[in-house]
């Protein structure tokens, strides 16, 4: 009703008349809003994201790709894809876990679960970094006995491993929990009474309802995990060729001066996190419905 | 203020919300707007308020041209359907809105505009809830200090959007008898929307039916029920 | 007393209770307990001689006051770009709805060396400030730019959704009642997002009071100038100067805390008042 009510003109020929609905602004107030929005997007979102793809192919895509194929390059971008490979699962099968628990059971004390379950999000990542430092370093009680017995975590592939999991903690269980909560136990409950095992109900009837918001946080967590830059910064030593992921090999070669390097290996990452939130934009248009209760909380 | 509908039409794109339609609604009367849900009803009393502007056709106001005029100058008391009541106000302050967002110039006192909150207050009969905020209300509650709210602006005319729809049965009867007493009190012209052959014949002077963006028929409600003028009237006044 | 948990037949209490704490206490809970614990072994008065330094204390300032202006800047900025996405249609809404949320999804390590790129002087933006004498790279409006970039999408996406749901019929009340369209955005309608603004707002803020990744490279990291507060733990760690690290941490970790709080007030304040958030 809004649109077609904003201009009317009149019927009679001669005297053309405009009238203003009463929930819009005067048409400069809003090309004015619309010239700052567009401004401030373009400035602080876009111009930086495309000078990361001017400055990867300033020498050309062949110097672009020929620095992502050299050894140190790949062995960052394995790393970085197995480091996602284990603490994906890890975080959905929390996620999944911890949603079950929160929405499916009454008990005391479920507001301080579900603060602390949100606490990584307020941490800095550096700060999170550190605790595991401090909990699993060489010199620890724990890290001692374990680097004896020939499992060292920090500055090696398990403390980076903890250290995604630490800073992506909240994203599945997050999104899955208004979900859950919004759909109620009613489904369980007959699929129980009609017999049903507990798995059965988990797989036939909970994860068919879920499962888009749990692509959701899946695609949250993914760009994340690839991403992190501050926790890996402080677990894993930055050992070249061993424990410098993707983002820390950027660093790296940016402070080598090797500019078409980092911004080759930047612009690789941006891809992928272009591509996750593409995928993610076409889940919030696909199943709009089931993805509604996240924004709702 | 009377009121006169001179040819009004209104398209939505390309649907049609209002054929051209005629109504002359003399100062002081209390007019029901009678139709089901489609029939344009609520379309032409937006149009009376200057929420939707018409396709063609003019509004007369007293006689003046109104057509154009801006929601904000008609000074219609306008109740909407959701009551659409400020939740984060408090009913009080609610109820001083329209005082408050007046120019400086024309803004009454503070002591003015609190002495004329209370009174309305005590006209919809609930003086002890200024300080209460819209949510810890009953729904009647709800729709009668919506009314009040437009009462505070010294309205020329009173339209109500299916005042009575959100109510269940019983507090429907007694607002009723609260709207008729306060349009008896006030003598505003007033204009209200309804589903309901049973409100409309019962509260309002005069009645239109509406269907399809038409007026089927326009008169008292022993008229209405006496000598239906369409097949269409017969048949709605009948269910 | 209540039982902890109420009887229901619901299955899988124990499996689900067993991952979410197993998971919860190797990852979070005794990682933050190792951080406390190693504060407590060093002493309150150690650490409070850590922190008190000068180069700490203003490190910590830093961070914290550029972290409130960047999240200020966002509150404004955020409210109106969810208003102008919410409520107009012009070419490319969809496109920058999408992009609102690449500084979630950005690396930020990659946000760091394209800001720093841009901005420098000899960088596309930092030519044309220097032009008028504007210095951005390797200066506190550096961390500023950073640090409104990483925190921009919070006001955005937790207003959004209030704008989407507010009735019309709210709106055009107030017009009926006589309100000027600048009084009804003013009286009506920012009360109605401020809740939901403030909680991104608080958002914003934590996430800019820990960020490092995207700040490292555009800051410069003078001490006592662009020198942010975790880049001292970092810094610290390097030394293997664990207990001064954890110092620094706590206190870190401190001002999360009060922050969360802050989110939790503000949400249960306005619940009170409006009788939903």
């Amino acid at each position: 009703m809004s649109d077609a009510s904003l201009i009317t003109p009149d019927a009679r020929p001669g005297r053309p008349r405009k009238f203003r609905a009463a929930t819009a602004e005067a048409a400069p107030a809003r090309l004015a809003l619309i010239g700052i929005a567009l401004t401030g997007v373009a400035i602080l979102i876009l111009a930086p994201l495309a000078t990361v793809f001017a400055e990867a192919l300033a020498d050309g895509w062949a110097a672009a790709l020929a620095s992502l194929t050299k050894p140190d390059a790949r062995s960052a971008i394995q790393l970085t894809l197995l480091i996602t490979a284990i603490a994906l699962p890890l975080n959905a099968a929390f996620g999944v876990a911890a949603a079950w628990l929160i929405t499916k059971f009454d008990f005391r004390g479920k507001a301080f679960l579900i603060t602390l379950i949100d606490l990584p999000f307020s941490v800095s990542p550096v700060v999170a970094g550190l605790c595991i430092v401090l909990l699993f370093g060489a010199n620890s009680l724990i890290g001692g006995w374990l680097v004896a017995h020939g499992l060292p975590i920090v500055f090696a592939i398990p403390g980076i491993v903890l250290a995604t999991v630490f800073v992506t903690f909240p994203f599945v269980a997050r999104e899955l929990i208004p979900v859950m909560i919004e759909q109620g136990r009613t489904e369980e409950e007959v699929a129980l009474t009609l017999g049903a095992s507990g798995w059965r109900v988990f797989w036939t009837v909970t994860l068919p309802n879920i499962r888009w918001a749990l692509l959701y946080g899946a695609l949250l967590c993914t760009a994340r995990a690839m991403g992190e830059f501050g926790a890996v910064a402080v677990v894993s030593g930055k050992i070249r060729g061993k424990t410098a992921t993707m983002p820390i090999t950027i660093e790296m070669l940016y402070n080598e001066y090797l500019s078409v390097a980092a911004f080759s290996m930047a612009a690789a990452l941006t891809a992928l996190a272009l591509i996750t939130l593409t995928l993610k934009t076409a889940l919030e248009l696909r199943h709009a419905d089931q993805l509604a209760a996240i924004r709702r909380h | 203020m009377d009121i006169h509908i001179d040819e009004i039409a209104k398209e939505f794109g390309k649907a049609t919300a209002l054929k051209p339609v005629t109504l002359s609604i003399p100062s002081g009367a209390l007019v029901a707007l009678l139709g089901p849900s489609g029939s344009g009803k609520t379309t032409l009393l937006r149009i009376l308020g200057g929420l939707e502007f018409p396709t063609s056709g003019r509004v007369l106001f007293d006689g003046q041209d109104a057509t154009g005029m801006s929601v904000q100058d008609r000074r219609a008391g306008f109740v909407f359907q959701s009551y659409a009541l400020f939740r984060h106000m408090t009913v009080f302050d609610n109820i001083a809105y329209g005082l408050n967002a007046r120019p400086r110039a024309k803004r009454p006192e503070k002591a003015e505009i609190a002495r004329r909150v209370t009174k309305l207050l005590e006209l919809i009969q609930l003086p002890d809830i200024g300080a209460r905020y819209p949510s810890q209300l009953s729904g009647g509650q709800r729709q009668r200090v919506a009314l009040a709210r437009a009462l505070a602006i010294e309205p020329r005319m009173l339209l109500l959007d299916e005042p009575f729809g959100a109510l269940d049965a019983k507090v429907r009867k007694e607002l009723r008898q609260g709207l008729r007493d306060i349009h008896d009190e006030t003598g505003l012209t007033t204009v209200f929307v309804t589903h309901d052959q049973d409100e409309a014949m019962e509260l309002a002077d005069v009645v239109v039916v509406m269907s399809m963006g038409s007026i089927e028929q326009i008169g008292r409600p022993q008229d209405i029920r006496d000598r239906p003028a369409t097949p269409f009237v017969r048949d709605f006044i009948a269910a | 007393m209540p039982a902890l948990v109420q009887k229901t037949p619901m299955p899988g209490l124990r499996l689900s209770a067993g991952i979410t704490l197993t998971m919860l206490s190797i990852v979070v809970l005794l990682p933050i307990g190792a951080l406390l614990l190693k504060g407590a072994s060093f002493g309150p008065g150690n650490v409070w001689e850590v922190v008190n330094r000068e180069r700490v204390w203003t490190a910590l300032l830093l961070s914290f006051r550029l972290s409130v202006f960047a999240a200020l800047f966002n509150l404004v900025f955020g409210v109106l770009l969810a208003w102008v996405l919410v409520r107009y249609d012009f070419p490319g809404r969809r496109l920058v709805d999408a992009a609102v949320d690449l500084p979630f999804a950005l690396p930020t390590a990659v946000a760091g060396i394209a800001l720093t790129t841009l901005y420098a002087p000899n960088g596309a933006f930092g030519q044309l400030a220097a032009q008028i004498g504007w210095k951005i790279a390797y200066t506190q409006w550096g961390i500023l730019l950073a640090l409104i970039f990483v925190g921009l999408p919070f006001v955005t996406r937790t207003v959004q959704p209030v704008i989407e749901e507010i009735d019309r019929e709210v709106e055009e009340a107030s017009a009926t009642l006589g309100a000027s369209r600048p009084h009804t955005l003013r009286h009506v309608i920012l009360p109605m997002l401020t809740p939901a603004a403030l909680t991104g707002f608080a958002l914003a803020l934590a996430r800019a009071v820990g960020e490092y990744g995207s700040v490292i490279f555009i800051a410069g990291n003078i001490p006592l100038k662009t020198e942010i507060a975790p880049l001292l733990i970092v810094i610290q760690l390097e030394e293997f100067n664990y207990d001064a690290a954890a110092a620094i941490g706590i206190a870190m970790l401190l001002i999360s805390f009060a922050m969360l709080l802050a989110i939790n007030i503000i949400q249960i304040v306005s619940r009170r008042k409006m009788g939903h958030v």
